[in-house]
């Protein structure tokens, strides 16, 4: 590496949303002509970086330098102005505009009387697609190509921008492995032409392979600096780890040998490949895997929500066969779903209202509903999670996120369901509340009740299972033992894709 | 009971006196018992129609359809009455259950061919008129059973009929929305229908429901239509949709779904017919009326959306310098 100025400088960046502080007096130097990984576990406050970097955001305080001057990166527009090019996870293509037509939103070349000049927008297309080696006409409509071929449409955008630097968020997670050597040798010439490139990414056997230095952020702050940590998937995974698992998690045992439910090849178009496990009475199941693993499809094929195509199901040794959710839940499934707010709660009900949702059936008789028994019921659990009392006259939307987990969790122990699938059941709430959704685990299995737990947190999917099912494309590679599982382990297994799996998913 | 009248009765009953207040203010005659009375049967067509499309915006949809739908309806029954002869007792139940038919065929349409009811409705809004004009060449038929009429202009102890419509339709609706299964099923779809679906609730059925209400709701307003004129006509019921939505509107149902209270629909249909009736009274010409109308819609959709404003706005008027002003989504906790 040279000993350049670097070309961007991130200062002291902090940034707190209500109850966490995202980012803690952040610091990363971009130099020219280098590819720089930024890494961290889910929730460690990458994407809370990226959007400020990128201008979807403000930073609470922090400078931000280009060439050693201040700049403030009020907006997106902006980012764009001063040279930042963001390529977001989900692509910013309009798939119903040609190639050309993407390559040059929002600043098409215009001829006099601001109408666009469709000659140089072709050409200058053209151009950049050729630079960067894409054999893709521009008049191609964008929807029409494949995530891959798309993902470079995005790139050519950068390029046409002529961005300084060039921030990639999570750029191969839809990517198979020809289209990321491609991607990579297309970042190489970036890299070689002077752009500074950040780099997002979970894969970290690829980030081994392409990037110069990488920045490593845990629980919003950076725990190794450029240059500090070698480039090695082991170095990098102890680096993000880091010593400190020290938080509590309560967890009871209360496994036992009867199997409550069975799953047996399962497959669905949603992506569901052959997955196979048994649950067991009491027993928490942990399923582990990155984003997009298909830990949600597992869940929702279990719960009747996506047809299976191949597999059976099994629960308590009988067979069954879940054409919709009701059949599910009136065989002892639950389902909490990872986004509470668009999938969990109805906000134009108090607690009483969301609680009963999923048992309205045994609430009424001749279709009339039974409110005094509603209201007592309700009142209990209220009393019994410590769920806020203004639950009880006031609509959900003005609970804490923890309050509302609770009321969704709750609904469940309402219906008195045995088989309950936990998916991410303590995404964005704080620690306490998190500790109360740990409780509430171990008290249902305690009654004998068996939990399928989905959780991109690897130290609380540790934990607070008693065997982890490893899921990588949509199939569970491995069971094992939770206790046989170290965190390291769990990171690398749900990180790193076996070459073999990898082709054969994509050829 | 305390479901029922809650809160969200006050702001409509409150919008209803203050109008009816200003209105008394500018004639002595509003206050007139002959006059409340016609009020009364002014509101009642409107006021069960909206039921129907109170419902259905419950549920997150749209009901264009209601006002084609009664002139239909009136033509349908007027041709069994007139020209086949079916007895009123025969036809009554049968204009029953034609509407309930049509809505069901619009609902079926809708949720299970997953096709917005904005546009489903609008198509029926369309093809009904049309359907309505091929009954008898196009022509309204008069004078269709002399024991028609009375369905509208009957007493009983000395109150009109439609009165009593009102009440028991009303209780009814009430009763449905607040005591049973479906009424709680309506207002989770609207609600939140991802979350409907997930919580075992067969959301497209419920919408299906929706319609089948609002269709038989139409056809009970489609016979007092006709014993009101003794006649069918396809020229009956226009833009009689906007009023019963106006009249939702106005109660305070959230065009969202899953927000609102069926009785305020009948304060809302109470006070539009009350500012019509005013500038009735006043003299004023017919072509204000709909003018007036539309900025009473307008009026009461703004009221709703700029409802934390106004609420801010009012508490800060109270309370000078409160140290926090809450935001939106205030998390109380």
């Amino acid at each position: 590496m040279t000993t350049a100025a670097p070309l961007w400088e991130f200062v002291d960046i902090s940034k707190a949303y209500p109850g966490v502080l995202a980012n803690d007096k952040v610091n990363i130097r971009l130099m020219p002509g280098s590819i720089h990984g930024l890494l961290g576990e889910n929730g460690c406050g990458k994407s809370t970086l990226i959007k400020t970097l990128s201008g979807v955001q403000q930073p609470d305080s922090g400078k931000i330098l280009k060439n050693n001057i201040p700049v403030t990166i009020s907006d997106p527009q902006a980012a764009r102005d001063l040279g930042i090019a963001t390529v977001f996870q989900e692509f910013s293509i309009v798939p119903t505009l040609s190639v050309a037509e993407n390559i040059f939103l929002g600043k098409m070349p215009c001829s006099r009387f601001r109408i666009i000049d469709w000659g140089s927008v072709r050409a200058n297309a053209l151009r950049v697609l050729s630079e960067i080696d894409v054999n893709i006409s521009p008049e191609t409509i964008t929807g029409t190509l494949s995530v891959g071929e798309q993902q470079l449409v995005e790139i050519a955008k950068a390029i046409a921008m002529e961005a300084s630097m060039v921030i990639l968020d999570e750029p191969t997670a839809a990517l198979g492995e020809t289209e990321i050597e491609r991607l990579h040798h297309l970042l190489r010439n970036m890299r070689n032409r002077g752009t500074a490139i950040l780099y997002v990414s979970h894969r970290l056997d690829e980030v081994e392979r392409i990037v110069d230095e990488v920045t490593i952020l845990r629980n919003g702050r950076v725990v190794s600096a450029s240059g500090e940590t070698e480039i090695n998937v082991s170095k990098i995974v102890s680096a993000m780890v880091g010593e400190d698992i020290g938080e509590h998690y309560p967890k009871e045992k209360h496994v036992t040998a009867d199997v409550v439910l069975e799953a047996e090849g399962l497959r669905t178009r949603s992506g569901v490949n052959n997955v196979t496990f048994t649950l067991h009475r009491g027993e928490v199941l942990g399923l582990g895997g990155v984003l997009g693993s298909g830990r949600t499809e597992i869940a929702r094929a279990l719960f009747g929500c996506d047809e299976l195509t191949a597999g059976q199901i099994t629960v308590k040794g009988k067979p069954v066969v879940f054409r919709r959710e009701i059949d599910s839940i009136r065989a002892g499934l639950a389902f909490v779903p990872e986004n509470r707010k668009f999938d969990g709660l109805f906000f134009n009900f108090r607690a009483s209202g969301n609680i009963t949702a999923a048992s309205l059936n045994a609430l009424s008789r001749f279709g009339i509903m039974n409110l005094w028994t509603e209201e007592q019921a309700t009142y209990g659990l209220i009393r019994d999670l410590d769920i806020s009392s203004q639950a009880e006259e006031k609509t959900v939307n003005f609970l804490s996120g923890g309050n509302q987990q609770k009321i969704v969790i709750a609904r469940w122990l309402f219906s008195d369901s045995d088989i309950l699938i936990l998916d991410e059941p303590t995404q964005g709430i704080d620690i306490g509340a998190k500790i109360a959704v740990y409780n509430l685990i171990n008290k249902l299995t305690r009654a004998g009740k068996a939990i399928i737990l989905i959780s991109s947190d690897h130290d609380e999917l540790l934990a607070m299972s008693d065997r982890i099912a490893v899921v990588q494309h949509g199939t569970v590679v491995r069971t094992v033992d939770a206790a046989e599982l170290t965190h390291s382990d769990l990171v690398r297994a749900s990180t790193i894709i076996p070459r073999s799996k990898y082709e054969e998913e994509f050829v | 009971m305390k479901r029922i009248f809650d809160a969200q009765l006050i702001g409509p009953f409150a919008a209803m006196s203050i109008v009816a207040m200003v209105v008394a203010l500018t004639t002595d005659r509003f206050l007139n018992p002959a006059n409340l009375s016609n009020l009364f049967l002014q509101v009642s067509i409107v006021a069960l129609i909206a039921i129907g499309s109170t419902i259905v915006i419950f549920s997150a949809g749209i009901d264009l359809s209601s006002g084609s739908m009664v002139a239909l309806l009136t033509m349908i029954l007027a041709q069994m009455l007139k020209f086949m002869n079916i007895p009123l007792v025969l036809a009554v139940p049968l204009i029953l259950v034609s509407g309930g038919v049509l809505g069901l065929f619009i609902g079926l349409i809708t949720a299970y061919g997953r096709i917005p009811s904005f546009i489903t409705t609008l198509a029926g809004l369309i093809a009904f008129r049309g359907l309505a004009l091929t009954f008898n060449n196009g022509s309204p038929i008069f004078s269709l059973d002399p024991a028609l009429e009375p369905i509208f202009y009957g007493k009983l102890l000395g109150i009109p009929l439609p009165f009593f419509y009102l009440i028991f339709f009303y209780a009814l609706a009430a009763f449905m929305m607040n005591f049973t299964k479906l009424g709680r099923e309506i207002y989770a779809v609207g609600g939140n229908p991802a979350a409907a679906v997930l919580t075992g609730i067969n959301v497209r059925k419920v919408q299906a429901t929706t319609f089948i209400i609002a269709g038989f709701m139409t056809a009970v307003g489609a016979i007092l239509m006709s014993a009101r004129l003794n006649s069918g006509s396809p020229n009956y019921g226009q833009t009689l949709e906007l009023q019963a939505i106006a009249a939702a509107v106005v109660g305070g149902a959230s065009l969202a779904g899953g927000r609102g209270n069926i009785l305020s629909t009948l304060m809302g249909a109470m006070t539009i017919v009350i500012v019509q009736n005013g500038l009735n009274l006043n003299a004023a010409p017919s072509s204000i009326q709909n003018v007036v109308l539309g900025l009473i819609i307008l009026m009461a959709v703004a009221i709703d959306m700029w409802r934390v404003e106004i609420s801010a706005l009012i508490s800060g008027a109270f309370k000078v310098s409160s140290p926090t002003r809450s935001s939106k989504n205030s998390k109380g906790d």
